[in-house]
């Protein structure tokens, strides 16, 4: 009933954890690139195909579908096997080119080119297991088409041309969001395509080369008796052609799509699922979506080309903030550091940042500092002979990468990592290997988290429920905090952008000088009042809850112990210190729980998905 | 069912006069002259397009059709062209629709050719109850079986599309994702009767085979639909048969923990029966979450099993450690790291390294050449030219 695909050996993962199937990383691949790029269109000549790359296989064209039938045999459904319950899946998978070769030229035509109401929406059509998508436009209202005999420029031809239609041809079982990403890439060339035919017929120039060049090889062929592929034929000559076909090529190569309609407008798009692809998985747009939005002011900007070689392929009217900031931002600067060098609004960074990230020129890491805790990355390619070993060793002579990655193969922070012993330049050279390494993701970062857990009591069975609330729902009140610095951190965000901590609602607790004030009791005393009685017994019971400014402190911090937040952030929210946090965990550490593990928010570009 | 909601089941063929037409549709004008007119092209096509499924999205709605083309003297333009179709809101999943499709395709091109079902007026009209009773059950229940004449009988049901499952190899460990006797074990086959009660989740299919005594390869199908419809998951063995004794360190994922902290997951009758948690020893649940929290939070990287076992002696107490790494895995909190070596110093004239180029570990190399993990560190230890990676 399913396919029993082969199962394909990744190093070392044979006996992997992971539940991802194997085979995921060659399907993705097929999944995510497009079949073929088709350009139709729709006139007073009637409907055409004007071209389509990959060229079908000329020699034996017999498509499978078209077979000669007998008037008198049944309608038999070709190769499949007859199946009456109609579920079975393909039992001989097809190859990319044989599902679409099927399709002839003129069936293509009919198919795609639509009438003038579907134009300006999504077209998506499946036939089998093939999907096409597009973006129909029209290039003038089908009842205006007049002939203007007074028209002061000669040049002006009639235009026959009603509609067109950029169409994609996936597999059907693509993703929806790749599908969505075909189609707005049909519809921005559709737009450059009607622009510059409005101004000076474009497309209908192409167009007429391209059937000319048609017509020529039927007849060639129809003389000849051998047949040539039109199409092989139109390449050198039509310049849509070529665009068309360096589309196609680049989104099941790089996934970012760059090309000059008419040597004037610029199409650009990129394949997020191309670009952000970590351990053979996509990461999927909403998910990056998600991840942007959480971007903090205390997170940076890794840019994973130079400097110089971004700023080469920026187009000549880009923006001055984007060449500002790629030239200004730095690993170890974070954005908030970075929205004050640029002179730009931190708003404006974390936009300009996304747009970086998006298009896989950086990655938001946490700014280098000694503390920071890295690991080798579950996904990292540690082979001797793998180009990013051989890479590394060129950029850093002397030095070998498996060597480098065996140091972090336990979690090891910058401290340890480096030895202060060293020479200054040597120094800085292992800070430049750390960053080299983030950029090809082969190290995660470590952070820790707190949890607040309470030892039951030694009493009775009847606090079983208790143990079993989550803690989010008993600190409910508190938790009111977060959500507002969460919308701080969105870059769409219009909130107040204050470069200072965000923490003015809720550190009134420190705004209070002196230990014992009523105030401060009080105030403590409703902090803790979120938790159950038994919670609250052992926390006062414990020796360092005698001092009032550390249960204080503690009972200030509470609502982050759910192990959401990372020292770091906490740090950052409350103004504090590390040695500080660090020494309150100690004291308390009988009810908190601490882990180390990643920051979700930017795991996402060094681990797939689970 | 609720995702894919049948609004309209319509027949379409090609009228010797007037060309192609909606004969039939259930409810009534629910396809505009409109629609229609933007989408015959693809309901009534060219010869190439038969039998193809065809799936259109248009104003707003999803027709998926099957065209058929019987063709044969007997019919005016020696053809017959119908095509009986669905139409859902243009937002629907159709994927568990497509098979109903073609099977409504097929039916009717051998009613037609068995008794000129569809040729003949009067029998013609049948379709249009049997149109209404299909749109109402389906909508309703997902299946629908009808009888349409004394011979023929139509049987229709909706499937869920899951996801094909894994290869399910001899050392693979299935373990069962709810509690074993919620399955009504009568259903199954044979086979999965016989090797249910040996699925403990420490058995792996090559003893299961042995000690069930089925062949193996009976085994691993038999375990691949239990995946395929979810009852069990797979884990993989451990590389030593107590990982009390050597086991490797692990690293919590993110997030997973933390969720397992804060999840209502002991309160939703999902199953994952934390109360109790399978690793918890009985009589002592009270104890539990805080323990296995602890527990898994204290499988940091450089923590193997033993140190765990020594330094939580007491929670291990109330904790069956083999347990709580099994779910652990199950549920993804835990991964196991492996070592992987690398010869990264050589002379120019040896041979270049086959194993230890950072693309085995140390499961795999055991595996091939027979040795030991206690013998390959050994050797490993004493060569300085190699260094292990850890991942």
């Amino acid at each position: 009933m399913y396919n029993h695909s082969s199962s394909l050996k990744l190093h070392g993962e044979r006996t992997s954890m992971y539940k991802h199937s194997e085979n995921t990383f060659y399907k993705s691949g097929e999944k995510t690139s497009p079949i073929s790029v088709i350009l139709v269109s729709s006139g007073s000549r009637g409907n055409k195909l004007l071209f389509r790359y990959p060229f079908q296989r000329v020699a034996g064209c017999t498509s499978l579908t078209t077979k000669q039938r007998s008037p008198y045999a049944l309608n038999t459904t070709g190769d499949v096997l007859e199946d009456p319950d109609g579920d079975s899946r393909d039992q001989t998978p097809l190859t990319d080119e044989q599902l679409v070769a099927g399709f002839s030229d003129s069936i293509l035509a009919t198919i795609l080119a639509t009438k003038s109401d579907m134009c300006g929406k999504k077209f998506e059509l499946k036939i089998d297991n093939v999907r096409f998508v597009g973006h129909p436009t029209l290039l003038q209202h089908p009842h205006s088409i007049q002939v203007s005999k007074a028209d002061p420029s000669p040049k002006r031809e009639t235009p026959t041309m009603i509609l067109f239609s950029v169409v994609f041809a996936l597999r059907a079982n693509a993703d929806p969001s790749v599908i969505s990403c075909m189609r707005n890439l049909s519809r921005r060339i559709a737009v450059a395509l009607q622009h510059e035919e409005r101004r000076c017929q474009y497309l209908t120039r192409e167009a007429k080369l391209m059937l000319a060049v048609q017509d020529e090889v039927t007849t060639m062929t129809e003389t000849d008796g051998s047949p040539q592929s039109p199409f092989r034929q139109i390449l050198p000559k039509c310049k849509l052609a070529r665009d068309l076909k360096e589309a196609y090529d680049s989104l099941c190569t790089t996934g970012v799509v760059r090309l000059h309609i008419n040597n004037w407008l610029e199409v650009s798009f990129c394949l997020p699922h191309k670009i952000h692809r970590v351990g053979g998985n996509h990461v999927p747009p909403e998910a990056l979506e998600r991840s942007l939005k959480a971007i903090r002011p205390y997170h940076a900007l890794l840019l994973l080309d130079s400097e110089k070689a971004l700023l080469a392929q920026l187009p000549l009217d880009c923006s001055p903030a984007l060449v500002r900031l790629i030239k200004t931002c730095s690993a170890v600067k974070n954005l908030q550091q970075l929205a004050q060098d640029t002179d730009l609004a931190l708003l404006q960074i974390f936009q300009i940042a996304a747009h970086l990230v998006y298009w896989g020129k950086a990655i938001i890491v946490y700014p280098l500092c000694e503390n920071n805790v890295y690991m080798l990355s579950p996904h990292a390619n540690i082979s001797l002979y793998s180009p990013l070993s051989e890479a590394f060793g060129q950029q850093f002579p002397g030095h070998d990468l498996p060597s480098m990655l065996a140091k972090f193969s336990l979690p090891l922070s910058l401290s340890e990592f480096r030895n202060p012993l060293d020479a200054l330049v040597q120094e800085a050279q292992l800070i430049q290997m750390v960053v080299w390494m983030l950029q090809r993701r082969l190290l995660i970062q470590l952070h820790t988290y707190v949890c607040l857990l309470v030892p039951p009591g030694e009493e009775e069975p009847a606090l079983l429920r208790d143990e079993v609330l989550p803690l989010v729902a008993r600190v409910g009140g508190r938790s009111l905090s977060t959500p507002s610095a969460l919308s701080f951190g969105s870059p769409t965000s219009s909130d107040d952008m204050t470069l200072t901590s965000p923490s003015m609602d809720n550190s009134s607790a420190e705004l209070l000088p002196g230990g014992d004030s009523p105030l401060n009791k009080r105030m403590t005393e409703t902090l803790l009042a979120s938790l159950t009685e038994q919670e609250r017994q052992v926390i006062l019971n414990i020796p360092a809850a005698q001092n009032p400014e550390d249960l204080r402190m503690f009972a200030r911090l509470l609502h982050y112990f759910r192990g959401h937040h990372h020292l770091e952030e906490i740090m950052y929210n409350e103004n504090m210190r590390r040695s500080q946090l660090k020494t309150l965990f100690d004291k308390f550490r009988s009810v908190l729980v601490v882990t180390n593990h990643e920051d979700p928010v930017i795991s996402l570009f060094q681990s797939p998905l689970e | 069912m609720g995702m894919s909601r049948i609004e309209c089941i319509f027949f379409s063929e090609f009228h010797p006069t007037l060309g192609p037409k909606i004969t039939y549709q259930v409810p009534e004008e629910y396809i505009s002259r409109e629609l229609f007119d933007t989408v015959q092209v693809y309901i009534i096509t060219k010869p190439e397009l038969q039998n193809k499924l065809i799936t259109v999205t248009a104003m707003g709605k999803k027709l998926i059709g099957c065209p058929v083309c019987i063709e044969h003297k007997k019919y005016s333009r020696n053809a017959l062209l119908f095509n009986l179709g669905l139409v859902c809101d243009a937002r629907t999943k159709t994927c568990a629709l497509e098979p109903i499709v073609k099977k409504l395709s097929g039916y009717l091109t051998t009613l037609e050719l068995e008794s000129g079902f569809i040729s003949n007026e009067e029998s013609k009209q049948k379709l249009l109850p049997i149109m209404s009773t299909l749109l109402e059950e389906l909508n309703a229940t997902g299946a629908s079986t009808l009888p349409i004449d004394e011979s023929n009988t139509i049987n229709l049901k909706l499937i869920e599309q899951r996801r094909d499952p894994l290869i399910v190899q001899e050392y693979d460990v299935p373990v069962f994702t709810h509690c074993k006797d919620h399955f009504i074990k009568s259903q199954w086959d044979l086979t999965t009767q016989q090797i249910l009660a040996y699925i403990d989740g420490f058995r792996h299919i090559q003893k299961i085979s042995a000690e069930a005594d089925v062949e193996l390869n009976l085994v691993r199908i038999a375990v691949q639909n239990l995946l395929y419809y979810g009852v069990v998951t797979l884990v993989s063995i451990f590389q030593v048969m107590k990982p009390s004794d050597i086991w490797n360190v692990s690293a919590t994922s993110p997030n997973k923990v933390t969720r397992l902290f804060g999840e209502t997951v002991v309160r939703s009758g999902a199953g994952l029966c934390l109360t109790p948690h399978p690793a918890c020893v009985s009589g002592q649940k009270r104890a539990c979450l805080r323990d296995v929290f602890q527990l898994y939070c204290g499988l940091t990287p450089g923590t193997t099993v033993r140190d765990l076992c020594s330094r939580y002696s007491q929670q291990l107490q109330r904790v069956d450690e083999r347990r709580l790494i099994q779910y652990g895995l199950m549920k993804s909190l835990i991964r196991r790291l492996q070592k992987y070596p690398v010869k990264v110093l050589r002379d120019e004239r040896s041979r270049p390294p086959r194993l230890y180029t950072g693309c085995h570990s140390y499961d795999e190399i055991c595996c091939k050449t027979g040795m030991s993990y206690k013998e390959l560190d050994e050797r490993l230890e004493n060569d300085p030219n190699i260094i292990v990676c850890w991942k």
